[in-house]
């Protein structure tokens, strides 16, 4: 098949120009669509990184000093066990804690941070949630205690508006994502509507059905692209965005969400991965019914 | 070089354009199709192109069943299949030289051999100095040799006109039979699907006569109509 590049660039350029205000239509609604998406994703990967730690129900985290002796740590112990609102504890050492941080944390962040001076720690599952700031206070200045951490309460509710948030996200991108399709469906087959006399001749004298269809297709590609392009800015803003809001305090809310580089960069890829796809199969169903024959 | 073993063609809705039909014509022959609208003379034409398959009965192009040619390899078929129509079938926006060129061009022909053909094809049809003219600027005859020159310009085995000289006036029709007899001399299977009584009886070549879907006549030197 031999289909040159420089043939291929020139048609779907004359062809994306001719079509200007339908590509225009149609590179807007991808971007719109896969913004949805990509920050629904971010939205996802940003609370599940918050919430990490508050998992399997801890409510409440006591972080021992690195110096604490055995007897203050008993004594923490003893009197979490008398409290009747503490279901149970369970001790993590400060090894535990160390790699924990790690993987929480930005190598920057981390670096400064030895097995020896990361604080071990007892969390605690709670029968009511609420009575986690009473601990706090109880515990707060107690020798030996470092810190007493209970989830922002915030955090849960960031996590159920987030995931009604996604969903309606995620039915609006799909439906949007639906019509980037049919509408880069149409301007390929404008374009080729366009060219019908073109495309008749090529056929006549033999052309190929994939010479005829690798610059349709491209042309879809391109838009999907395009659309796509547009909308990965967007996520690496709204990363940027939820970084200065976060305004580099760990205990800010924002911050706990915001996520590493490298996270930001799949996300913003999957979002062009999407979006060559829809070009690809808007364009691939524009082209069906013309050159079927 | 072109042979038809009992080929039938019906259309949905009981239509019969082509009814049980045998023929051969050989490499190199010059060749009248004849009959009223409707005979059959057009869908003749699509089998052979391929743009229709036979209801039963089997077409040869140069030994090769076409009916049972897969989709991919159609295209290869064509270039083999110069075609020319009444309604010239060129590309407005493009001159004479790009019209001739962009049938090269669209099957992947280089660019050398582009600029080697074109010029040489364009000297055939006598247009070499009419290759920047667009198809408006061109009369009916001038725009019917630049149809030819590109049906001819890749070689092709068999040469199809439908009607070339429907739309021309009777002295053009002429030029263009005498250039299309040139074409023939190289070689070229001609076959051409006509009304023009004038034409075929002055050139008296081989005359196949449709009527209804059906072969009614086929003479080596024949005419237009009965008789003689």
């Amino acid at each position: 098949m031999p289909v040159s590049l420089d043939y291929v660039a020139r048609e779907t350029a004359s062809n994306l120009w001719r079509n200007r205000l339908m590509t225009i239509a149609a590179v807007l609604t991808v971007a719109v669509s896969l913004s949805l998406v990509g920050t629904a994703l971010l939205l996802r990967q940003g609370v599940a990184h918050a919430t990490t730690q508050w998992q399997h129900g801890v409510s409440v985290e006591l972080f021992l000093k690195p110096s604490v002796s055995t007897t203050q740590e008993a004594s923490v112990r003893q009197q979490l066990h008398q409290l009747p609102y503490v279901q149970s504890c369970l001790y993590r050492s400060q090894t535990y804690d160390y790699n924990e941080a790690k993987r929480l944390l930005t190598p920057d962040e981390s670096q400064a941070l030895t097995v020896a001076s990361t604080p071990s720690s007892l969390r605690c599952v709670l029968n009511n949630p609420t009575q986690a700031q009473a601990i706090a206070k109880q515990f707060h200045g107690y020798p030996g205690v470092k810190d007493v951490a209970s989830p922002n309460q915030a955090i849960r509710n960031m996590e159920s508006v987030t995931r009604i948030l996604q969903l309606v996200f995620l039915i609006l991108a799909v439906i949007l994502l639906l019509s980037a399709s049919v509408l880069i469906l149409n301007t390929i087959r404008l374009a080729i509507f366009a060219r019908r006399r073109e495309v008749s001749v090529m056929k006549l004298v033999g052309a190929t059905n994939w010479f005829i269809r690798v610059p349709f297709m491209f042309e879809g590609v391109v838009q999907g692209l395009l659309g796509a392009v547009v909308a990965a800015v967007v996520v690496v803003v709204l990363h940027l965005v939820l970084d200065a809001l976060g305004n580099g305090q760990i205990s800010n809310l924002w911050y706990q969400m915001r996520l590493p580089t490298h996270e930001v960069v799949i996300t913003s890829l999957v979002v062009l991965l999407i979006g060559v796809l829809i070009g690809s199969i808007g364009s691939a169903f524009g082209i069906r019914r013309f050159l079927d024959a | 070089m072109i042979s038809f073993e009992n080929v039938t063609k019906g259309y949905k809705g009981g239509t019969v354009a082509i009814r049980d039909m045998s023929l051969d014509i050989d490499k190199g022959e010059f060749v009248f199709l004849v009959g009223s609208s409707g005979s059959g003379k057009t869908t003749f034409i699509r089998l052979l192109l391929r743009e229709e398959i036979p209801t039963s009965g089997r077409i040869l192009v140069a030994g090769r069943d076409i009916a049972n040619l897969s989709q991919w390899r159609i295209p290869y078929l064509r270039r083999n299949i110069g075609c020319v129509f009444q309604d010239f079938r060129l590309l407005p926006n493009k001159n004479v030289f790009e019209n001739v060129a962009f049938a090269l061009e669209v099957i992947g022909r280089p660019k050398h051999v582009v600029a080697a053909q074109v010029p040489q094809v364009l000297d055939l049809v006598g247009l070499s100095k009419k290759r920047e003219s667009l198809p408006g600027e061109l009369s009916g005859g001038e725009q019917q040799r630049v149809a030819v020159a590109r049906a001819f310009v890749n070689r092709p085995l068999i040469l199809l006109a439908d009607e070339p000289t429907g739309n021309l006036d009777p002295a053009t029709s002429q030029g263009i039979m005498r250039l299309l007899e040139r074409i023939n001399k190289t070689g070229t299977t001609v076959v051409i699907a006509t009304h023009d009584s004038g034409i075929v009886d002055q050139m008296r070549r081989r005359v196949i006569e449709l009527d209804h879907g059906t072969l009614v006549r086929d003479q080596a030197r024949g005419v237009y109509g009965y008789g003689t």
